[in-house]
């Protein structure tokens, strides 16, 4: 299992409805894309920080684990905001807003990020996905990401076995070896994946398999409480953001 | 590498969103269309889903001799068809962001514009085109992987480029400053996946000719042959 779902398997928020943390997660990230990123963006983020490793409970070890990843991204475009091209200041100078810009960016994206974080930290896969009918996805679909999910993490499991047995035949010693490894690790992925699914499909046809996939999904009720404080919350930082965005900048 | 959440501003999210949608709407009628008329295909597109997610888990070396990931689209659109990997690549697009980080829901739309919709085609469009002038499959295979790797990455150079003008030169400007961040440098790891489909492609077709038929890609090449053959005479 990937970390990120294992985390969100034994969240404290594991028997929330979905919907109760995406309106608290998502609507962090809403908030943090659509305020000023100063102060916006950095009362989201803190806010984010402090519902994540309080209440929510995440290890802060792992959230920074998962949160560096579009950190990396975030600084690299960023990097791009502090040169201009043309100009009078030559081919390539220093843009003279370009620290503002970049640092405005960052505060955005991370606040986003933590949001969605948020999200993701506290729901795991399992129930999210055959909620989404209800959404308005269409059946077919949801099946097909469900067996997308679930066969995920069975396949992750043979590569990297397949990936040990290649290391442990002196398959990465050299490059042309290591290119071959690869190859051969892509192809299995692919005849494992269909295998899979061949055998999947032989047992259901066994069960009466009829086309639709029934999964037993835990029994959760949205919490008008959950939601209302969570939409009291945000209405609060989009106030305070538009209080104290003239006197902060 | 997806663009990351929150790094679009709300009106360029939402109108990559917009593009996006025609495409996942037509890949999502045809997949829905083929699960009710073959419910067991359900099986096989979940198996094509997890191999291009685990295909974007696999760690590829550089020419360079950084590393990086495959995208996967050109050998996800050879063997499903571009309007199955608008679907495939989204629930890809959706996993990467809910369960490892990479990109972001706000930013769904623009990273599936880049690579579950311009890759796939491009990298279609190209192989197909090769094979209809008799170009060997694996030289194909090569130049489908090649494209559709390099103008996912091309694409999203224009999104940044367009969300983020340079204030002296505009796009134009923008765009050679992103490009050269997330295009030019992905010209050798564009060669290495080419270099990798290529690999995995002619192991599939000495071990798994079966399903390759299964899924209509000796159809394809059998389809671009005698359009040739019908151009000729």
């Amino acid at each position: 299992m990937l970390p990120i779902d294992a985390a969100a398997h034994s969240s404290r928020w594991r028997r929330r409805h979905p919907v109760d943390k995406a309106v608290l997660g998502l609507g962090l990230t809403l908030l943090a894309i659509s305020l000023p990123p100063w102060p916006g963006a950095a009362l989201v983020l803190l806010t984010a920080l402090v519902v994540l490793l309080g209440p929510a409970g995440v290890p802060w070890r792992r959230l920074w684990r998962a949160y560096r990843v579009p950190l990396g991204f975030c600084v690299t475009g960023a990097l791009t905001l502090l040169v201009q091209v043309g100009g009078p200041g030559g081919f390539v100078s220093l843009a003279g807003d370009g620290p503002v810009r970049a640092g405005e960016l960052l505060l955005r994206t991370s606040a986003a990020s933590l949001g969605v974080l948020l999200f993701a930290f506290t729901t795991p896969m399992s129930d999210l996905l055959p909620r989404l009918v209800r959404a308005g996805v269409p059946a077919p679909v949801v099946d097909v990401a469900l067996v997308t999910y679930r066969m995920s993490f069975l396949l992750l499991d043979s590569v990297r076995r397949v990936r040990d047995a290649q290391a442990a035949r002196l398959g990465h010693t050299t490059r042309a070896a290591a290119w071959r490894s690869l190859g051969g690790l892509g192809a299995t992925a692919f005849v494992r994946a269909f295998d899979r699914a061949v055998r999947l499909q032989a047992g259901l046809a066994g069960r009466g398999y009829d086309g639709t996939l029934r999964v037993l999904v835990p029994e959760a009720r949205v919490s008008v409480r959950f939601t209302t404080a969570s939409c009291v919350l945000l209405a609060a930082l989009a106030v305070l953001t538009f209080v104290l965005e003239r006197p902060l900048t | 590498m997806h663009i990351a959440e929150g790094f679009l501003p709300p009106a360029h999210a939402v109108a990559w969103g917009v593009a996006s949608a025609p495409f996942v709407l037509h890949g999502v009628r045809s997949l829905t269309r083929e699960v009710r008329e073959h419910p067991e295909s359900t099986l096989l597109l979940g198996a094509s889903g997890a191999f291009t997610f685990v295909l974007s888990a696999l760690k590829l070396p550089s020419v360079t001799g950084s590393c990086s990931h495959p995208t996967g689209t050109g050998l996800g659109a050879i063997l499903f068809r571009p309007p199955v990997m608008a679907v495939l690549g989204t629930i890809t697009l959706l996993f990467q962001a809910l369960l490892l980080a990479h990109g972001g829901l706000t930013t769904l739309g623009a990273n599936i514009f880049s690579m579950a919709i311009v890759g796939p085609w491009a990298g279609y469009a190209v192989y197909r085109l090769l094979r209809r002038y008799g170009v060997p499959l694996m030289v194909a295979v090569f130049c489908a992987a090649f494209v559709a790797d390099l103008s996912t990455y091309c694409v999203t150079s224009v999104q940044l480029a367009l969300a983020f003008p340079d204030p002296g030169s505009g796009f134009l400007g923008a765009l050679g400053k992103f490009g050269s961040i997330f295009a030019v440098t992905q010209i050798p790891l564009a060669v290495s996946e080419g270099l990798l489909t290529v690999l995995v492609m002619r192991l599939l077709v000495q071990s798994s000719k079966g399903e390759l038929t299964r899924l209509g890609v000796f159809l394809a090449e059998k389809e671009s042959r005698s359009e040739t053959e019908a151009v000729a005479r």
